[in-house]
């Protein structure tokens, strides 16, 4: 491996992984902006800590809107759509919904690593999945996974790949779940 | 599996898809993709040092790595931009490379057996399966993921990919030709 390669395969993990090279070579697919409504089932365990060392039970969050996210700094559409599940959070502050990411394998230094470098820092927590087995239980296939999850506890939607979190028919569908 | 496998070789001609790459100026690197009945695939080359940077800084071994960069590796989208939910099984598709019988996509579970056999740590380990393509996924209107999947091609060298798939109860396949093996320095 010549120095000019091995420095831009460095650069590329620290910075984004495959996501420039795939998203030059050509455009990568856009963010969708659908959620699949299924028929409310209730929701697994989840029980982690965050990246301050805090830990967060699903739980007791009864009574709330949960939005979760399954990703990794190295996964190109999760770091895509973070800054837009950033902005959903502050659009809905104040109001019952609460998001949550939750990280696959990764210790805090290398999501702060990622998260230090977005123009807005996540304010939402970030929950560690360590050795992935909330994943399993939540039967994630692929990452980005993101699950809507009721007041009552219960999984209500679901969205497999990259999403603009914010764009309006995301809302909508999030406000509608706060009004019941 | 097998008449399934046996009948979709027999009917690829028909559903092949004539695909020319677009190259990214900035890296030379390559990107096929075909879209065909609420389907889109597409694979993206990744040079053999992306390989060696990306799973270096994941705790594989230097050994290990090079084990990884010696496949030919390419960044692999589905999405579905069809109405109806689609699914896939990647032990479904095959490749077929010159003179070569059409083979399967090696798949996570015999890479996490060649890594353990590797002293690979688990926290790497989980980095590299889920940085895989989903071995089997289900994707309502609108999903889509991507991930890596790999090819004992060499160098320079070409594939076609089967890529199969179902919906409304029916299985579905489309193929990428010649598709191309990044070069050692690409």
């Amino acid at each position: 491996m010549n120095i000019r390669n091995r420095m831009a395969g460095t650069a590329l993990v620290a910075c984004c992984a495959f996501g420039p090279a795939a998203a030059h070579a050509a455009d990568l697919p856009p963010l969708a902006h659908s959620l699949t409504m299924q028929a409310p089932k209730p929701a697994p365990a989840l029980k982690l800590k965050d990246i301050e060392g805090r830990t967060l039970d699903l739980a007791q969050l009864k009574g709330k809107v949960v939005l979760i996210n399954f990703w990794a700094t190295w996964c190109p559409p999760c770091r895509r759509e973070m800054p837009s599940m950033e902005r959903l959070s502050q659009a809905f502050k104040g109001q019952p919904l609460v998001v949550l990411a939750v990280d696959v394998g990764e210790d805090p230094d290398t999501i702060e690593a990622f998260t230090s470098q977005l123009d807005t820092m996540p304010t939402f927590p970030i929950m560690l999945d360590t050795r992935g087995r909330t994943m399993q239980s939540w039967k994630v296939a692929g990452l980005p996974t993101t699950f809507l999850v009721d007041k009552q506890g219960r999984i209500v939607a679901s969205a497999i790949g990259g999403r603009e979190f914010d764009h309006p028919e995301i809302v909508r569908a999030i406000k509608e779940l706060l009004r019941k | 599996m097998r008449r399934l496998t046996l009948t979709l070789l027999a009917a690829w001609p028909l559903a092949a898809l004539a695909s020319e790459p677009s190259i990214d100026p900035e890296t030379g690197l390559a990107t096929w993709q075909a879209e065909t009945r609420g389907i889109q695939v597409r694979l993206t080359q990744i040079s053999p040092d992306q390989i060696r940077g990306f799973y270096l800084a994941r705790g594989f071994s230097p050994e290990a790595t090079e084990r990884y960069a010696r496949e030919c590796v390419f960044m692999t989208v589905v999405r579905n931009v069809g109405g109806a939910p689609i699914w896939h099984n990647l032990a479904n598709w095959r490749y077929v490379s010159a003179d070569q019988p059409p083979r399967t996509i090696r798949s996570k579970v015999a890479w996490e057996h060649l890594w353990k056999r590797q002293g690979v740590s688990e926290s790497a380990r989980i980095a590299f399966t889920w940085a895989q393509f989903p071995a089997i996924q289900v994707f309502a209107p609108g999903d889509w993921n991507q991930g890596m999947t790999s090819y004992s091609v060499p160098r320079g060298g070409h594939f076609d990919l089967r890529f199969v798939w179902h919906a409304d109860g029916r299985t579905h396949s489309g193929k990428i030709e010649q598709v191309r093996c990044a070069d050692e320095h690409s």
